[in-house]
This record gives structure tokens, C-alpha cells and sequence, in this order.
């Protein structure tokens, strides 16, 4: 995963929908086996051949619902930063609540509204801990100033002799009177 | 102020004769104005302590970029396109079958042919995407290199497995089609080193150590 960076705009549309489907198709095996298994008659070649049954029926078409939402909201997420020329959580925001009431079009307003609210949220949630995420990691490689550095290096080795004397401990310094 | 006489005297000897290195105590000029109050936090760095040299070292940027950054684009490119090539092989289904239909119920049906034949040969490519990088990630990482006989074995057990509900000889026919059409991709690639290759003009995106 080093260096892996997000793919520039048009393209992040193919990335997404990928990664969307790649997730549904292997998410949904793992559920849909459950699911198979348990459903089956009573026996075990039964539950796996209904194992195998259910994931090859439905895992595909998960997957493909997973695509169409990965690729309609990073359709939009595109859209809006080429519209507001800058990308930032609420891009991310917009477009989750946009691609859930569009998907729900066909429904009525009312789940329009209902699944815009949800695919809002949870996009707000995921960039939340995301930026949450960022600044715990950004926190270990904050660069540290001369000062914190001679308090560290004081701390390793009290008796180094290139540091200086403490300034906060008294301005009796030897330099100074030297 | 007892403490500071020897080197008082070693600094009085210093401006007479001085060296410039670290110990010599005309270097070492306070950089205190008075008391607690600094001139500057940065000037209270001793350019001694880091003794050692600082490099950036271009680790980890050596490498090419692996099987698992291109599998979500290529598992997008495989679902868009199945969708793109379902869709009009949809419509071109739709407008034979409905030839006797007028208005709104043919609209609908051509609708319904699109959409459902679309979805579905994007599903199917799109799961042998997901299958063909799954195996060629797994076998860049376990043997550690991205060679032409990655692509040919993961393309190879891509197509068994894909068929491996429909018997024996299907699931043969299908590792046989994904050896082949692996076979002619590393051919063409292999083009692309020879400078003949139209990957040439495109872009050099999938770079492989042959």
C-alpha cells in the first residue's frame, strides 16, 4: 500500500467504481454464503451446493449496486470539485447525500429524502474519522523546534556537553560570563 | 561565578589565538540578551549536535507501482465497459424484439433491455476482474516479483475458477480462453519493449520486469 495515492480526477471515476466493486462482490460472498448455508435443507453437501448457489446469484449483482454507488458519487464528488474548485470534506458530503437520493429517485420523494439524509451521514462519518485518523498520524511526525529538541536531548543525556545551559533554569550561565 | 574562571581565562587565551573549532571559546558567544529573554529559539541551537549527515534516502520509491494499485482501476475499466458493450448489445436486442410495439410500452421495454443486459455482462466482467487481480495480487506478493508469468497463471486460474461450477471440461475451456487471451496481452506488451507496441503512444502504465 506505500505510495499509494488517489488517481486524478477523471480516472478516479474507474478507481472508485472498482474499488466499490470489488467490495460488494467480495463482501457480498462472504454474506451471501452465510446466508446459502443457512438457508440450504439439512445436510452438508445441501449447504454448500446453496453456499455456492446464492454467492453465484447474488454476489455479482452486489456488486454491481456497490459499482453504480461508487461510481455515481465519484462522478459528483468530480463534478463539485471542478464546480467549486477545491476539495474538501464537504465535496464528499454532498455527493454521498446526492448519489443516495438519485438512486432512490424511482421511489418517491419521500425515500429520496430519507436515503440522501442516510448516504449524507455516512459520508460525513467516514471523512470524520478519516480526518481523525490524519491528525493521529500527522501528531508523530510533527516537526519538533530547536527548543524541544535541546529539552529531548537534555532529557536522553543530562550531562551532553554541546547543549547549553538551560535558560529556564536561571540565567546564571557560564557562557554568558564568560 | 567560581566555574567560570577557567574558562574565562582559556577565552582571554582564545581571542589571542583563535581557532574557530568548537572548543575554542570565542565561539562560544551567548546568544542570550539578558536573562530568561531569548533573541531567538533557532539561534539556541548548537550546529554541533547533529554531528551526523542528514540524507534523504529515496527509500521505498525504487520500486513500480504494483498489481494492487492497478487492480481497482482495472476492475472499474471491466465494469464500465461491460456495462458500456451490454448496454448497446441491449439495445440492439431490444429494438429487434420489440419491432411490433409502439409508444410508451416499447420505450419501457427498451428501457428494461438496456438496463438489465447492461448490469448483468457488467457484473460478469466485472467479477472476473475482481478474480483476475485477487490471483495476480496474491502471486506478485508470494513470489515477490511482477513478471509475464504472473499475468499468465493468474489470467489461467481466473478462467477455471470462474467455470469451475459448470464441470470439468468448462471450467478447462475457460482457463484455456484466459491462458490464451493472457498469452496475446504479453505478446503485445512484450511489443511495447521493442518500441513497436502501441502502448508506446498511450502511456507506459504497466511496466514490467521481463
Amino acid at each position: 500500500m506505500e505510495e499509494y495515492a488517489r488517481e486524478p480526477c477523471p480516472w478516479r471515476i474507474v478507481d472508485d467504481c472498482g474499488g466499490a466493486f470489488a467490495m460488494g462482490a467480495i463482501g457480498g460472498s462472504l454474506f451471501q454464503a452465510i446466508k446459502g448455508f443457512r438457508n440450504a435443507p439439512a445436510g452438508m453437501s445441501h449447504r454448500f451446493t446453496g453456499s455456492l448457489t446464492a454467492i453465484k446469484a447474488r454476489a455479482p449483482v452486489i456488486g454491481g449496486q456497490f459499482a453504480v454507488w461508487g461510481g455515481l458519487f465519484s462522478t459528483i464528488d468530480c463534478t463539485l470539485i471542478k464546480i467549486r474548485g477545491k476539495e474538501d470534506p464537504w465535496n464528499a458530503i454532498i455527493s454521498g447525500a446526492a448519489t443516495g437520493g438519485i438512486l432512490a429517485a424511482r421511489s418517491g420523494v419521500g425515500a429520496m429524502a430519507g436515503s440522501a439524509l442516510i448516504g449524507g451521514v455516512l459520508l460525513a462519518m467516514i471523512e470524520g474519522v478519516g480526518i481523525m485518523f490524519s491528525r493521529l498520524a500527522a501528531d508523530q511526525f510533527r516537526p519538533l523546534s530547536p527548543d524541544e529538541q535541546i529539552q529531548m536531548m537534555r532529557q536522553q543525556d543530562p550531562n551532553n556537553p554541546n547543549l547549553f545551559p538551560n535558560p529556564l533554569n536561571g540565567s546564571e550561565s557560564s557562557y554568558q560570563n564568560a | 561565578m567560581e566555574k567560570a574562571e577557567g574558562s574565562s581565562l582559556k577565552s582571554l587565551l582564545g581571542f589571542y589565538s583563535p581557532s574557530y573549532a568548537p572548543d575554542d571559546p570565542s565561539m562560544n558567544v551567548s546568544v542570550y540578551s539578558s536573562g530568561i529573554s531569548k533573541l531567538s529559539p533557532y539561534l539556541n541551537v548548537d550546529p554541533y549536535i547533529n554531528q551526523e549527515p542528514e540524507y534523504i534516502l529515496p527509500e521505498g520509491a525504487n520500486r513500480q507501482r504494483g498489481r494492487f494499485e492497478f487492480a481497482f482501476g482495472t476492475i472499474g475499466s471491466g465494469v464500465m465497459v461491460g456495462g458500456a458493450f451490454g448496454g448497446i448489445n441491449g439495445l440492439y436486442t431490444g429494438i429487434k424484439a420489440t419491432q411490433g410495439m409502439t409508444g410508451n410500452v416499447r420505450r419501457t421495454q427498451l428501457i428494461n433491455y438496456v438496463s438489465k443486459t447492461g448490469a448483468s455482462s457488467a457484473n460478469a466482467l466485472g467479477v472476473i476482474a475482481v478474480m483476475y487481480s485477487g490471483f495476480g495480487c496474491f502471486l506478485s506478493w508470494y513470489r515477490d516479483t511482477d513478471d509475464d508469468t504472473n499475468t499468465l497463471a493468474a489470467a489461467t486460474a481466473t478462467g477455471l475458477l470462474y467455470k469451475s461450477s459448470a464441470g470439468l471440461k468448462r471450467s478447462a475451456i475457460g482457463g484455456g480462453i484466459g491462458l490464451a487471451l493472457s498469452a496475446a496481452y504479453c505478446l503485445w506488451r512484450r511489443g511495447d519493449k521493442e518500441g513497436r507496441s502501441i502502448v508506446n503512444y498511450v502511456g507506459s502504465r504497466h511496466t514490467s520486469s521481463y
